[in-house]
């Protein structure tokens, strides 16, 4: 693999975590707000009593460090991020912004990771079988409703599958099909400990609904992608070859078409895991699922600056680290790809 | 075509001047039919898109007649309606005053869903729109400048695509107005920021193939200037692209505002689509069995989502007319 494009595709990464904490950085700072202030003002108001409002959250800014210049700020702040240091939350005291960070992600990770390879996988072997049994006209029907529902935002297909899942059972055979909010059986004390089955079962029964709202929106286009591309590849000279030589089915279809027909397929999750980050968010609010999302709401509620910082850099942090593993598979996947970068 | 028919056929052949909208409707919309028969997709989607346009309409039509109960302020009785709790518990009884019921705050829910529909679709439309003319013009001075003009163009739409839009948008909005939430326009522009890298991203792919045409050699060669060939021989081919992309841009703008709205980040006292769902997710409606809050925007929603997916399916035919042939 050519080091001009290893040393192409890492700047790019750089620019892009470079150019994410830039805005996280100034985004916020834009309004000139002071949520300390606002936080304690709001706190007086609720008790009746004011006294010395200012002088507190002059200190509390001051131990921030909200009272320096910008510039300095900025500096001090890309010093941290480059050392993973994601600061701390104006109103959570008790822990750190990685802390908080570290107790959530794992849960979004897993969400995510999950579901946008399940349903990768999944669509993208339907469309390869659809068009390599053209004749097979069920499994097309069979693909119409995934498709409309690719239309539709996961988490508004979250809500949909949470009403016909769980409350139409609920109020028709007095029964949860499946659990309606959170991540795991809230009897369950001592999480999480992944060794012991049952809670294993009901962290991935709790999973069901929240992982099914993104894989079958996301099945469709997958699905669409994949058949478009092998209606290009079955028409290459050495798909021709490959049948006159005499091999057999299997092998035409696993090692020549399908490998032949990935690459696009994957340049198209590597552009969508931003689409699929965002959506994720929102539907663990919708399923009250113990990941980024509540965190976000809640840090959103109380404006607080810093863990919504933490949270958008992760994040993106985490999308652009997938994209970048994802272009260094595409040489796996097809030793044919040009590195010229055009 | 009755009409048309009959003049032809007529025993007098006289050239009967048509009137405009008969020229019209024979040289524009027959076509059209005639063309929507082939493309079922954009038919369909067309259609579904009229059926919510028509249902607003007589909606609003319905609401601006009625003047029931004192209304102090200025507003159509809509607004009104849809805004002012009328004081009544969550319901639901579709043959009494409120036939989509009230919500949790004893709002009239059909009243909210009414004014809230187009309110979200103007949101994306002026998003979208601002989104596709940043990406074109970006397009056009990156693909025709090349060099760094292109590089800076490419490096940044690269690198921002990564980024996860909703997230920075989280940033924009908690910024741009705190507390009360932004207000629709605010939130039209907040999205229209991040809608342009992948239009932007389409187009200059676009350009780049369009600049080696033959056509375009041509009006180079008999000395049409630069932006005369851009406004006369490449934007004319470059509709369909537009079109598709625009439609592309309205999604995701419309999927951008019903998802800030949801996070409480937009106007949450609003009638809108998303700060309905804000209410909906965060009094746990649905755990309260107040399902008939829920339904209507989720089958507005998803209707609207689905129209504009068929439409763009359809248009995909129109931009690339290989697909024609096959089903």
């Amino acid at each position: 693999m050519p080091s001009k494009y290893i040393v192409g595709r890492v700047g790019m990464f750089f620019l892009t975590i470079f150019l994410a904490s830039t805005l996280v950085f100034f985004l916020p700072r834009l309004s000139g707000r002071d949520p300390f202030r606002e936080k304690l003002f709001e706190e007086a108001q609720r008790g009746g009593y004011l006294e010395d409002v200012d002088e507190i959250a002059a200190a509390l800014n001051e131990k921030y460090g909200f009272d320096r210049p910008l510039w300095q700020q900025y500096v001090v702040y890309l010093s941290e991020i480059a050392r993973f240091d994601l600061g701390r939350s104006q109103f959570t005291f008790s822990k750190t912004n990685n802390q908080l960070l570290a107790e959530t992600i794992g849960w979004t990770i897993g969400l995510t990771f999950v579901s946008a390879i399940v349903a990768f996988l999944i669509g993208t072997g339907m469309g390869a079988i659809m068009e390599w049994r053209r004749q097979n006209t069920g499994l097309l029907a069979a693909m119409a409703p995934f498709l409309m529902m690719s239309a539709v935002p996961y988490f508004i297909f979250g809500l949909v599958l949470l009403t016909v899942f769980w409350f139409s059972w609920l109020q028709a055979f007095d029964w949860e099909l499946f659990p309606p909010y959170g991540a795991y059986d809230p009897t369950v004390e001592e999480w999480p400990d992944w060794t012991d089955l049952g809670f294993l079962g009901s962290a991935l029964w709790h999973a069901t609904l929240p992982a099914l709202s993104i894989v079958l929106v996301s099945l469709g286009g997958w699905a669409m992608g994949m058949r478009g591309m092998m209606v290009t590849t079955k028409g290459e000279d050495y798909m021709l070859q490959a049948e006159a030589k005499g091999l057999p089915d299997k092998v035409r279809f696993y090692k020549y078409a399908i490998r032949n027909s990935l690459l696009p397929q994957l340049t198209g999750l590597a552009l969508q895991i931003g689409l699929i980050v965002s959506g994720v968010v929102l539907v663990e609010i919708v399923f009250t699922y113990p990941g980024v999302g509540g965190l976000l709401v809640q840090s959103i509620r109380n404006s607080d600056y810093p863990l919504i910082q933490g949270i958008v850099f992760v994040l993106a942090f985490c999308t652009a680290v997938t994209t970048l593993v994802l272009d260094m598979i595409y040489p796996l996947i097809d030793p044919r790809i040009s590195y010229s970068g055009n | 075509m009755t009409n048309a028919t009959d003049t032809v056929t007529g025993s007098e052949p006289t050239t009967v001047e048509p009137t405009p909208w008969e020229s019209i409707y024979r040289e524009r919309l027959v076509p059209m039919g005639r063309y929507l028969r082939r493309n079922k997709l954009m038919a369909g989607g067309l259609s579904i898109l009229g059926v919510i346009v028509l249902l607003v309409i007589i909606g609003h039509l319905f609401y601006q007649q009625d003047d029931r109960k004192g209304n102090p302020q200025r507003v159509s009785e809509l607004v009104y309606a849809a805004s002012v709790p009328p004081r009544l518990k969550p319901s639901w009884n579709p043959w009494g005053e409120y036939p989509l019921g009230t919500d949790e705050q004893g709002r009239d829910i059909l009243a909210h869903v009414l004014i809230g529909t187009p309110k979200t679709f103007r949101i994306g439309a002026i998003a979208a729109a601002i989104g596709i003319g940043v990406g074109l013009i970006l397009a056009f001075v990156g693909a025709y400048a090349g060099g760094w003009a292109d590089l800076i163009v490419r490096l940044l739409v690269d690198s921002l695509i990564p980024i996860p839009g909703l997230l920075v948008l989280i940033l924009i909005a908690t910024s741009l107005n705190p507390g009360q939430g932004l207000t629709e326009n605010q939130l039209a522009f907040a999205i229209a920021v991040l809608a342009w890298p992948g239009p932007a991203r389409v187009i200059r792919s676009q350009v780049l193939v369009m600049r080696e045409r033959g056509y375009v050699t041509m009006a180079q060669m008999s000395g049409t200037s630069a932006l005369g060939i851009i406004f006369k021989e490449m934007m004319p081919n470059l509709a369909p692209y537009l079109l598709a992309s625009y439609v592309a841009a309205l999604t995701g703008a419309m999927l951008a505002t019903i998802g800030v709205e949801t996070l409480g980040l937009g106007d949450i006292d609003a009638p809108t689509l998303g700060a309905m769902l804000y209410w909906i997710i965060f009094t746990n409606a649905l755990l309260k069995a107040q399902w008939w809050w829920l339904v209507p925007p989720i089958i507005v929603i998803v209707a609207l989502f689905v129209g504009l997916f068929m439409i763009s399916a359809g248009l995909d035919e129109v931009a690339n007319p290989r697909l024609r042939r096959r089903v």
